[in-house]
């Protein structure tokens, strides 16, 4: 797909951003279309909580005991990494919502949640870097960590896309982010 | 006795840190901590410099058994490959032994080595 999509039968405010994943998993016919399926599990978060740890904690029990060993393990990366970046810089005006989606060829996990306009144009900033080239932006943000680079190193996108080869899936409407961390089932 | 083999170890809920021997640590579990630093960096460092005291040729850090950490322990990582490169005296090479089981150690440890490659180097173990 086109690196930011926007669509002319929706509003200007709505679009679309997808990110293959690298880590030498093969791209199929497919792979980065938008995940509709059925929601395995749902659980709302509070902005601004600790959840994240006992959160992930349970969405990773669920994936290790639903889906195959090393899709879990790629999920359970994507699940943390998503609701973290949704506690650390979303919105805390609104909840966050954290869901397991599974359709017939894919599966994956998506976070949705408030953020300001700012936060959005910094995501799709370094979510096109990362489409780009994943491995080299992984690289990078590995050596800003180093460093203690301003603003700070953005790992954890670059992980989901590189480290675990999740294809990752923005949809911005208004204020209203979602981003999926998806693979092949 | 080696100062290696002295340091304390730190107690970190989700994690299990063993000293196996005068140069190797074995860690195990998972780590998810916002701020992982607080109980884990002073302990690195604290391995890092009993290394270079008991002039150890290879430090062995068996991360095999970490089946999840989050980029703030990846970073933990980096600063300790990071602390070995920058060092002016004596040099270890420090050694990740790492499982082709667990998916994000396959890359992350292929990246570091990467950006540290003279003072690392990784071993699998199914």
């Amino acid at each position: 797909m086109s690196a930011y999509e926007r669509s002319p039968s929706t509003p200007s405010s709505s679009s679309r951003l997808a990110v293959a994943g690298s880590a030498g998993n093969t791209l199929r016919p497919g792979d980065n279309a938008v995940l509709n399926g059925r929601s395995l599990l749902r659980v709302i978060c509070t902005a601004g909580s600790g959840a994240l740890e006992y959160t992930h904690a349970f969405v990773t029990a669920y994936t290790a005991d639903h889906l195959r060993g090393a899709i879990a393990q790629r999920l359970s990366v994507g699940a943390y990494e998503l609701l973290s970046n949704a506690l650390n810089f979303g919105s805390v005006s609104s909840d966050i919502v954290i869901e397991l989606i599974e359709s017939e060829t894919l599966v994956g996990v998506r976070v949705t949640n408030d953020a300001i306009s700012a936060r959005i144009s910094m995501l799709t900033e370094h979510l096109l870097k990362l489409k780009n080239n994943a491995e080299q932006t992984y690289l990078e943000e590995l050596r800003r960590s180093v460093t203690g680079g301003i603003p700070r190193p953005m790992l954890g996108l670059a992980r989901v896309a590189h480290e675990v080869g999740l294809t990752l899936d923005v949809q911005v409407q208004e204020r209203r982010v979602s981003v999926t961390a998806q693979c092949r089932r | 006795m080696s100062e290696f083999s002295t340091v304390r170890v730190p107690k970190v809920d989700t994690i299990a840190i063993q000293l196996t021997g005068p140069n190797q640590v074995k860690l195990s579990g998972t780590i998810t901590q916002k701020d992982p630093a607080s109980d884990l960096a002073g302990f690195f460092k604290a391995l890092h410099t009993a290394a270079i005291v008991d002039k150890l040729g290879e430090v062995r850090a068996d991360v095999s058994g970490l089946t999840f950490v989050n980029s703030s322990a990846i970073r933990l990582f980096v600063d300790w490959a990071t602390w070995v490169k920058n060092e002016r005296g004596h040099r270890y090479t420090l050694r990740f032994v790492t499982s082709r089981n667990v998916t994000w150690q396959k890359t992350a440890f292929l990246a570091l080595m990467s950006l540290t490659k003279d003072v690392l180097a990784i071993e699998h173990v199914s």
